[in-house]
């Protein structure tokens, strides 16, 4: 998809290509693609996978919310209105402009030397680190790496799953979920079935488990950090 | 009657401040932040009345609208400009907290978050209820949201609401206005936000995610979604409307 935008926001887009080839869907089934954001829904229809037509105009500049649309390309059989295929969440930022999964803002944080809130796009975590803290030592220094970054993953994973309702492992409706799960599975760790803790079949006991694998995992990264820090003190007087 | 404002980073700073001193000390002097470098002057000029009484939040979103629609204020310019809900929060503060007897405890309810911050933002205690409202096909179906007083969180609100996929449907909504709303009382069923009670409306967010990745639920009507609903909804939709 491209995208056009005006004073920063997308205005209209095209469909440059559908490749659903290897899908075997029926010719007949109707192609749409939504862009949406909060209340607002704008559905176009752009024919049938056999003979696909885009509509005549994909204007969004009636749409409110231009910010932060997201699209949702669908391929629906009319005849009893199920999804055949669909791909969703598609952004038009750039992905040299996707934000990391942990922003880090250095703050006036009293006496705590870290705190993570949750107030970025969805309430996405952000990690607030004391400004009074030099930022190299955030950045690199051995000992506070060790003690904190993975400090901070159990902390989110833990909010995420016994606070926030992870509605789906596969596809959950928040992003930022979507992320830290796909991080979980970066590091080798498949996540439970079941993470929303209002859900039948959710098990406390597999969640905490799987948190805790997530941060050994993690913490394996920082291995030679936490050598050097051992280093440390081995030659501390 | 006063001209609509909004608010400017150091007015939130001081409304923050205000909120921390207020919740310890109910009788602590709001500060007047209705001036520059606080808050703006909205254009175009709009007036409302800082002494209007609302019964619930529909006659706030109803009063809202009405001052919106007379000058032809433009949605883009409305809904997602943070400082003017903020700065309403502030004008109707005493309305908003009962006349400082239920402050509640999250500074979101008051001072409006980003709007892609759903959960956050869907607190807020006037842009909510105006956003809803303002959908002309979700009006007939507001009162879900819109049914008690301003001071109140609206659990449908935080519930539905904040997430963004079940308010751009407005059959949907009809789903939930028709299994959860008791319009003969004008508020919802009993137990219909609950958690851990089959079917309540926190089941039907989580079965209508599950929906929603099989059916275009878009093209259906609200009969069909609700055929579609699974037994545990069983005595939620034989509720007479």
């Amino acid at each position: 998809m491209n995208f056009t935008r005006r004073n920063d926001q997308v205005v209209c887009f095209v469909l440059n290509k559908l490749d659903v080839d290897d899908l075997a869907l029926p010719p007949d089934a109707r192609v749409y693609v939504e862009a949406y954001h909060r209340t607002e829904l704008k559905r176009f229809d752009f024919g049938t996978v056999g003979n696909m037509t885009p509509p005549l105009s994909t204007d969004l500049t009636d749409m409110a919310y231009r910010d932060n649309l997201k699209f949702r390309i669908l391929v629906v059989d009319a005849s009893d209105n199920k999804v055949l295929a669909h791909a969703d969440r598609i952004a038009p930022d750039k992905p040299a402009e996707r934000k990391s999964i942990l922003e880090v803002n250095l703050e006036d944080l009293g006496n705590q030397i870290w705190q993570v809130v949750y107030e970025g796009d969805e309430g996405r975590p952000i990690l607030c680190i004391n400004k009074s803290i030099p930022e190299e030592i955030a950045r690199q220094d051995p000992q506070f790496m060790v003690y904190v970054y993975p400090a901070v993953v159990r902390e989110i994973l833990t909010n995420m799953v016994f606070v926030e309702e992870v509605t789906s492992v596969e596809d959950p409706a928040v992003d930022w979920h979507a992320d830290w799960l796909q991080f979980s599975r970066d590091l080798g760790i498949t996540p439970p079935e079941v993470l929303n803790h209002a859900e039948q079949g959710f098990d406390k006991g597999k969640a905490l488990e799987w948190i805790d694998e997530v941060v050994t995992k993690f913490s394996d990264t920082l291995g030679s950090k936490f050598q050097e820090y051992l280093q440390k003190l081995e030659g501390a007087p | 009657m006063t001209a609509l404002r909004t608010m400017l980073q150091q007015g939130e700073n001081e409304f923050r401040k205000y909120l921390q001193a207020v919740r310890k000390n109910p009788s602590a002097l709001r500060p007047d932040l209705n001036s520059s470098p606080f808050s703006q002057e909205f254009s175009p000029r709009i007036e409302v009345d800082e002494a209007k009484a609302f019964a619930s939040k529909l006659d706030l979103a109803a009063y809202l609208d009405n001052c919106f629609r007379t000058v032809g204020a433009k949605d883009e310019a409305i809904l997602g400009n943070k400082g003017l809900w903020t700065w309403l929060a502030y004008l109707w503060f005493d309305q908003l907290t009962n006349r400082r007897n239920n402050i509640l405890k999250r500074d979101e309810h008051y001072i409006c978050a980003e709007t892609s911050n759903y959960r956050r933002y869907y607190i807020h205690l006037v842009s909510p209820p105006y956003e809803i409202y303002s959908k002309p096909d979700l009006r007939p179906f507001s009162m879900l949201f819109l049914y008690n007083p301003p001071w109140e969180i609206n659990d449908f609100t935080e519930r539905v609401a904040a997430n963004q996929f079940l308010t751009s449907h407005a059959n949907v909504i009809q789903v939930i206005y028709r299994l959860y709303f008791d319009q003969s009382k004008g508020k919802p069923r009993p137990r219909a936000t609950s958690r851990g009670v089959a079917g309540s409306v926190r089941s039907f967010i989580r079965v209508f995610q599950q929906l929603e990745l099989t059916y275009d639920v878009y093209s259906m009507s609200p009969e069909q979604i609700v055929d579609l609903l699974p037994s545990e909804f069983d005595l939620w939709k034989r509720a007479k409307p």
